[in-house]
């Protein structure tokens, strides 16, 4: 590409930054000198798709091997692709500017649903087909990893290939395999086949999906000796498994425009309606000293004056304590902030706040999830009323007076006093604020209460759910605003338009992929924007097809049905799952990992908390 | 504690990079390069940073220039530039540190040069910029358009080839942009506004030398 003309184009869209790449700690290769080209596509745009840290995990990994060049490409902004198709400019990838057409391999990472008509306009844009089937040469190969994975049936026909849970180790056994087959010119059909064998490699073409006349599925069958299940993969030792040193570091501003310091794996809790929770079961942790020695590394080679510890539930952390104090030694000194997310109300103490207070006062956000005990009792979510007080009495005469907390709407079995209960939890912090003697004095508390829509996942003990209507959203929305009296509470929330079809597709089977293909010829995508979204044009999409979104997210999935995603195992068993949900009904909870073993199967993988003393 | 005035380029792909993306960058790099910064001690501390004049997103610039202070009085400014150096992007070469001479506030005018494709409309653009007096919109800095002659704040045009090289009112006080004589001109000319690349190559002070 012309680099004048190329500029000249860049300057005429927002952003430029998104698209110009040399980046601090990008990195540039001999194109002569690799064996296999990879492009990690992010199938949104620049901002989010940096901020992933999966992404920043496995590029520096591949890049870490001489024979592999990992590139990073973005899904273009609307105005930046414009611009591409009027000039025949191909997608191409952040490092090389090249066309990622003569790639070895296009990787998507899908985190979530709603990026899936993004997935087609990137291959549409780098000018190939969409389908699997319509791409005969053995490369390039259209991989995908990432959480959506764990039910991808609704891009069956468009992938090549899945990576089941963690991608550092089988990622590359692929790649590997992949070399052979390009050396000795192998046909894409043997190489899919062969790569079906490796644990972890979900290759749809080799499955043939047959339905019921109630329009469920009846079976999903192997052939050409695919097996007949296959199972996620994860890392066993969290201390031995890469992690960057330093991450590329963007130009322009990000969503999460810091350092990111893993710190475990997992979470012990098994909320019900959370399939982060269950997939990325069992927790393993990393040390403390492997976690500060590489938060301090990162720190080093990026310049960030910030990082942030990233896990499911921080608190839940064994060596919690230790690690902070080692960070804090060096973190004060340069000016570095640290930032704890994802904090339990259950385990938040005073020595942890202060902590925290050490170099910069943010926010402090809590997830109750529900507003009433019952049914934070049915979700699991093993949190008090009493619990939720103490937190924010700690938080408040430590000096704070704004709290957010998010909660779901939508949930199973709730009613509107659930919801009721949310605007009251609200209020009562803001009587406790009051009722303190040693409050701030001078400021008025706020709390902020954000709800979004619960939409049931695959791997929990929801997948059996019915999903609430659009028109029932909203009126529980509208209730709930009503139910807010106090004008030092606000209430915001999500929108409700795509719930419907993120619902549809987490639990869809694989006739879903006509649909998606419809509504991107129709224009769809960045369908998670809402100046982007078109409902319009995916209704149409449906009708054409002859399928409904409610026919997959508003039923209630018997126990014995089988579900589009039966054939790919998590390690957590349908047994567990069936009898979690009936509890649910019941609300009776299950004690955490720690507390007590629940039997839900991840123990099959011989590592991890299932194996701690307890 | 000193005053340490720091010259440096900003070109190729860093033209993208806003002011603001640019201070973030900048940051990042002092960070990297270890070298002893002051730090601000507000609410929100962050390494002291002082723009001489920002550059406008998509400008290349060689003679640009931020003030920062160093809390070792001894440190070395050729082991600074060293270590700035050794830790920045393609783009942003760091050329040169001193002591300020000036304070910001006498810079005066900056020279820019325009490079087109072609020159075919240079004496249009000539005599337009040989009129007694040309009106502009700009925006102010509350956000209300006011009405501005540009032709006082040309002190110097030079045509050669397919560049032309500008020396405009520059600073905090009626800083002029090239892009806006230019698009005036295009428009006023009823031509389609025609791709040009600018690179800023030197600041001066009010007696027209150049600032340090």
């Amino acid at each position: 590409m012309d680099e004048k003309e190329f500029e000249r184009l860049l300057l005429s869209v927002q952003k430029p930054g998104r698209y110009s790449g040399g980046e601090i700690n990008s990195v540039i290769k001999d194109k002569t000198q690799v064996d296999v080209r990879f492009a990690f596509c992010f199938p949104d745009t620049y901002e989010i798709g940096m901020s992933h840290l999966g992404m920043k995990i496995l590029y520096s990994q591949f890049n870490s091997r001489d024979d592999i060049w990992c590139e990073r490409v973005f899904a273009p902004w609307v105005d930046f692709e414009e611009v591409m198709r009027k000039n025949n400019i191909p997608l191409f990838a952040l490092e090389s500017r090249d066309s990622i057409k003569d790639f070895d391999f296009i990787g998507f990472t899908l985190q979530y649903e709603m990026c899936y008509t993004n997935v087609l306009n990137m291959l549409d844009l780098a000018g190939l087909p969409v389908r699997s089937a319509d791409r005969q040469a053995l490369s390039p190969l259209v991989v995908a990893g990432g959480p959506c994975c764990c039910n991808a049936e609704p891009l069956a026909d468009f992938v090549d290939l899945f990576f089941l849970g963690e991608g550092e180790e089988v990622d590359l056994e692929v790649i590997d395999l992949y070399k052979e087959f390009k050396k000795k010119g192998g046909s894409k059909q043997d190489f899919l086949r062969a790569a079906a064998e490796i644990e972890g490699v979900y290759v749809p073409s080799l499955y043939d999906a047959e339905y019921n006349e109630d329009s469920t599925v009846k079976a999903v069958m192997p052939k050409d000796g695919a097996p007949k299940t296959v199972k996620k993969r994860i890392i066993k030792d969290m201390d031995t498994v890469f992690y960057p040193d330093k991450f590329v570091v963007p130009f322009i501003e990000i969503v999460h425009d810091r350092a990111v310091q893993e710190i475990f794996r997992g979470c012990i809790r098994g909320c019900r309606f959370c399939q982060a929770g269950f997939i990325y079961r069992p927790v393993r942790e990393k040390s403390a000293d492997t976690i500060n020695r590489q938060a301090r590394a990162l720190c080093d080679n990026t310049g960030y004056d910030e990082i942030s510890v990233s896990s499911l539930s921080t608190s839940d952390y064994t060596e919690l304590e230790p690690l902070l104090n080692k960070m804090l030694c060096w973190t004060e000194k340069e000016h570095i902030s640290l930032a704890l997310p994802s904090l339990r109300v259950d385990n938040f103490s005073k020595e942890l706040l202060e902590k925290i207070n050490h170099v910069r006062k943010s926010g402090l956000t809590f997830a109750p999830e529900a507003g009433t005990q019952r049914l934070r009792d049915v979700i699991n979510k093993n949190v008090t009323e009493e619990e939720i007080f103490r937190t924010c009495r700690t938080a408040f005469e430590g000096g704070y007076t704004a709290v957010k907390l998010y909660f779901m709407l939508g949930l199973p079995t709730e009613t509107d006093e659930d919801l009721k209960g949310i605007a009251d939890l609200g209020s009562r912090i803001i009587d406790l604020f009051y009722s303190l003697p040693d409050r701030p004095k001078g400021k008025a508390p706020s709390v902020s209460i954000s709800v979004s829509t619960f939409v049931p996942k695959p791997f929990t003990p929801f997948e059996f759910e019915p999903q609430i209507d659009k028109a029932e959203i909203e009126r529980r929305q509208l209730y709930l605003k009503q139910c807010n009296t106090n004008r030092k509470v606000s209430i915001s929330w999500h929108d409700s338009a795509t719930s419907l079809l993120e619902g549809a597709f987490a639990r869809g089977d694989r006739r879903l992929g006509q649909v998606i293909e419809k509504a991107f010829k129709k224009g769809c995508k960045f369908d998670s924007w809402n100046e982007c979204f078109k409902p319009e044009l995916w209704e149409e999409a449906f009708a054409e097809c002859g399928l409904s979104p409610e026919f997959y997210a508003g039923r209630t999935r018997d126990y014995t049905e089988v579900n589009p995603w039966d054939h790919l195992d998590y390690g957590v068993t349908k047994k567990f799952l069936i009898a979690e949900n009936e509890r649910a009904h019941k609300a009776q909870t299950t004690p955490n990992c720690r507390e007590k073993c629940a039997g839900c199967g991840a123990a099959c993988y011989g590592e991890g908390v299932c194996f701690e003393k307890r | 504690m000193k005053n340490v005035r720091i010259f440096y380029t900003k070109t190729g792909r860093m033209k993208f990079v806003s002011h603001l993306d640019m201070n973030r960058l900048m940051t990042r790099i002092i960070r990297k390069s270890g070298i002893p910064v002051w730090y601000t001690e507000g609410f929100n501390c962050h390494i002291y940073i002082n723009y001489a004049v920002p550059l406008s997103l998509g400008f290349e610039g060689v003679y640009e220039i931020m003030d920062i202070r160093l809390t070792d009085d001894s440190y070395s400014l050729d082991k600074m530039l060293e270590r700035l150096n050794a830790v920045s992007v393609e783009g942003i070469e760091f050329l040169k540190a001193a002591e300020p001479v000036l304070p910001t506030k006498d810079i005066a005018y900056a020279e820019y040069e325009l490079t087109f494709d072609e020159n075919g409309f240079f004496d249009d653009l000539r005599s337009f910029l040989s009129r007694d007096s040309v009106i502009c919109l700009k925006k102010d800095k509350k956000g209300r358009m006011k009405e501005l002659d540009i032709i006082p704040k040309i002190k110097k045009k030079e045509f050669d080839g397919k560049q032309i090289h500008l020396t405009l009112s520059a600073g905090n006080e009626g800083n002029l942009n090239p892009a806006l004589i230019l698009n005036k001109f295009f428009i006023e000319a009823g031509r389609e506004p025609l791709f040009y690349s600018v690179k800023r190559l030197m600041l001066f002070d009010g007696e027209g030398k150049e600032f340090i």
